[in-house]
């Protein structure tokens, strides 16, 4: 059984993503000109007049990889609360115990973080 | 008309997952899988079920994919050859791996599911909501503390890191 | 009458094809994020005594953005060296894309909506989810200092303040009890949502403006400190292709603002619901381009700190609140 909103999104989406990479790629073609003065310092990253010196890929900030971790699990409990959100009046009380507790049970690792965004020396 | 689209939603989904494994560069090896995840997304849009499917782009796409691009930009630019010359064994992974794919398509044909849950027009999201609260809601609280458990991990992994 | 033509004639005369072509689809959405970035010097310079764009004529310099449109267009395009060149152009023209597709969700009126899909608020945040990680390849793809560490402020701040975002927006869903962007408009026709939300939208209206990269919360791109960050290495039309997103993101979640909090097209019928629509979201833009002009850049940890504790633990109270407001109080 198709959804009932599939040819209208899928058109829709296809028509954006073509239109405006064909958009893109008119322009450039059309009205860029061709470069008459090739110079290597063209190409070079941009630093305000400084050279370049070292990898461009540098200074990792690692230290804040645990946020990424915590955003996929959010993200998915998002997804779970939004189930249930969505038939709030419905379900009234009896129905959102399970997510109360769901609740309950997720605000120990933020009440951790919260604990350990106090130490500011291990963030 | 369906059918075309399962097609062509299966076909992107395939290829772009052997994509991912194939590529040469890891990061276009992710953002293949991106477009994989992609693929099962429509597939999840043919299936009538629309709030899963922009979930699985979210969460997916919007949060896993990121997660691998990061850690494969911070591992380096290129993986090179594949590690190790796994000509004879990669032959037999394909025998086995089809072996177990066909095994469990067989079975997946034989069992008989329980029918849909009277979804009629287009299962309702409501419905969804209701049974899964009140059939399902002890399931919710171990999904809770697996999640709890990950993110308390994710923390105190910041917290070892410090000590370099 | 037209022979083959007909059924092409059909097409794009069809009320959806119209749509998507001139409003609210792709012509209006390029106008208006061009008027957007006039509109933003414009009150910017006001703020700051300034009279800001003036020459492009006709009235206040409103032409200035497309004159800067003519300009980048004849600049040359070039990649820099070392660069992942596929990635460089594709991440900000999806960018585009999904700027676009984001306010195709919108119901600008009764029947004005591109996409009126059930589910069409999660879709909104979903596709929003999409960004960080372009973000994060373009920066990635320019193979230099500061376009890779705008990148990677873009992606830890665009991440942090997702999650506020989900949540707060799930208070709306647990007050209308939908998740249909048309039904959302039309259960606030008893009153809007900002003012039992009010909490609510505030966390919305901070993580919206976080999510946008604009200030406070610009420090990916930083202008002062990492040269543009993550868009320093943008040529000519792709530089378009890098700044356009901001503006059609400001575009976009001003309207689904106004959409979910202050009650989308409704209002006296004595003026056309499009108007109602157009005016509110215009008061949201103005409000957040002033918010540029009064509040100074804030640090990185401090902005995922706050953004983490804070706003989560604000957007939980906010689910409370609203519980308690459509449920009652829990009788143990």
């Amino acid at each position: 059984m198709v959804a009932q909103g599939i040819p209208e999104i899928g058109a829709y989406i296809g028509f954006l993503f073509v239109s405006t990479v064909a958009l893109i790629i008119v322009l450039r073609l059309l009205i860029t000109p061709r470069d008459p003065r090739p110079t290597p310092e063209k190409k070079k990253p941009f630093e305000s007049g400084q050279i370049a010196v070292g990898p461009g890929r540098t200074r990792f900030i690692i230290q804040y990889y645990p946020y990424l971790l915590m955003f996929v699990v959010y993200d998915v409990i998002a997804m779970f609360l939004f189930a249930w959100g969505l038939n709030l009046r419905a379900l009234g009380e009896a129905g959102s115990l399970p997510v109360l507790v769901f609740i309950i049970v997720l605000l120990i690792p933020l009440g951790y973080a919260l604990h350990l965004a106090n130490h500011r020396e291990n963030w | 008309m369906t059918d075309l689209l399962f097609l062509a939603f299966a076909a992107v989904t395939i290829g772009a997952a052997i994509l991912a494994i194939e590529a040469r560069d890891l990061v276009y090896g992710a953002a293949a899988l991106g477009i994989a995840f992609l693929g099962v997304a429509g597939l999840f849009f043919l299936l009538d079920a629309a709030y899963v499917g922009w979930f699985q782009i979210a969460v997916y796409i919007g949060a896993v994919v990121v997660l691998i691009l990061f850690t494969v930009m911070l591992v380096g630019p290129r993986m090179g050859e594949a590690p190790l010359g796994l000509k004879r064994v990669s032959l037999l992974a394909a025998i086995l791996v089809s072996l177990l794919l066909g095994m469990t398509g067989a079975l997946a044909n034989a069992t008989a599911f329980p029918g849909q849950d009277s979804c009629g027009s287009g299962c309702d999201l409501y419905l969804l909501s209701t049974s899964l609260l009140k059939n399902y809601g002890v399931q919710l609280e171990f999904v809770s503390l697996v999640m709890a458990a990950a993110v308390i991990g994710a923390l105190a992994l910041s917290k070892t890191d410090r000590g370099q | 009458m037209l022979g083959p033509l007909q059924p092409l004639v059909d097409m794009v005369t069809s009320p959806l094809f119209l749509m998507i072509a001139l409003f609210p689809g792709l012509t209006s959405i390029a106008i208006i994020g061009a008027l957007l970035g006039w509109l933003e010097r414009k009150v910017t310079a006001r703020v700051q005594l300034r009279i800001g764009p003036l020459y492009a004529s006709p009235a206040g310099g409103i032409l200035q953005m497309f004159a800067d449109l003519i300009k980048l267009s004849f600049k040359e395009l070039f990649v820099p060296e070392n660069s992942d060149a596929f990635f460089f152009i594709m991440a900000p023209t999806t960018g585009l894309v999904i700027g676009a597709a984001l306010v195709g969700l919108i119901p600008f009126a009764p029947g004005l909506q591109i996409a009126n899909i059930e589910v069409g608020l999660p879709a909104f945040l979903a596709i929003i989810t999409l960004s960080p990680s372009l973000v994060l390849l373009a920066g990635w793809s320019a193979n230099s200092k500061f376009p890779f560490i705008g990148g990677l402020r873009a992606l830890f701040q665009q991440t942090a303040y997702e999650i506020p975002l989900w949540l707060s927006a799930l208070g709306v869903i647990m007050m209308a009890g939908t998740l249909n962007l048309a039904q959302i408009v039309a259960a606030q026709s008893t009153g809007w949502f900002i003012i039992p939300q009010a909490l609510g939208a505030f966390i919305f209206l901070v993580t919206s403006v976080a999510e946008m990269e604009r200030l406070p919360f610009d420090l990916p791109e930083a202008e002062s400190e990492i040269m543009m960050g993550w868009q320093a290495e943008y040529p000519g039309v792709l530089f378009l292709a890098a700044q356009g997103p901001g503006f059609v993101k400001l575009y976009a979640f001003s309207a689904l603002f106004t959409t979910i909090y202050l009650g989308g097209f409704l209002g006296p019928s004595l003026l056309p619901p499009l108007f109602w629509m157009l005016s509110k979201t215009l008061v949201v833009i103005v409000l957040i381009m002033l918010l540029r002009s009064t509040f100074p850049r804030v640090r990185l940890d401090q902005l995922l700190r706050a953004g983490w504790t804070t706003l989560l633990t604000l957007a939980i109270v906010n689910i409370g609140i609203t519980y308690l407001l459509v449920v009652g109080l829990p009788t143990f």
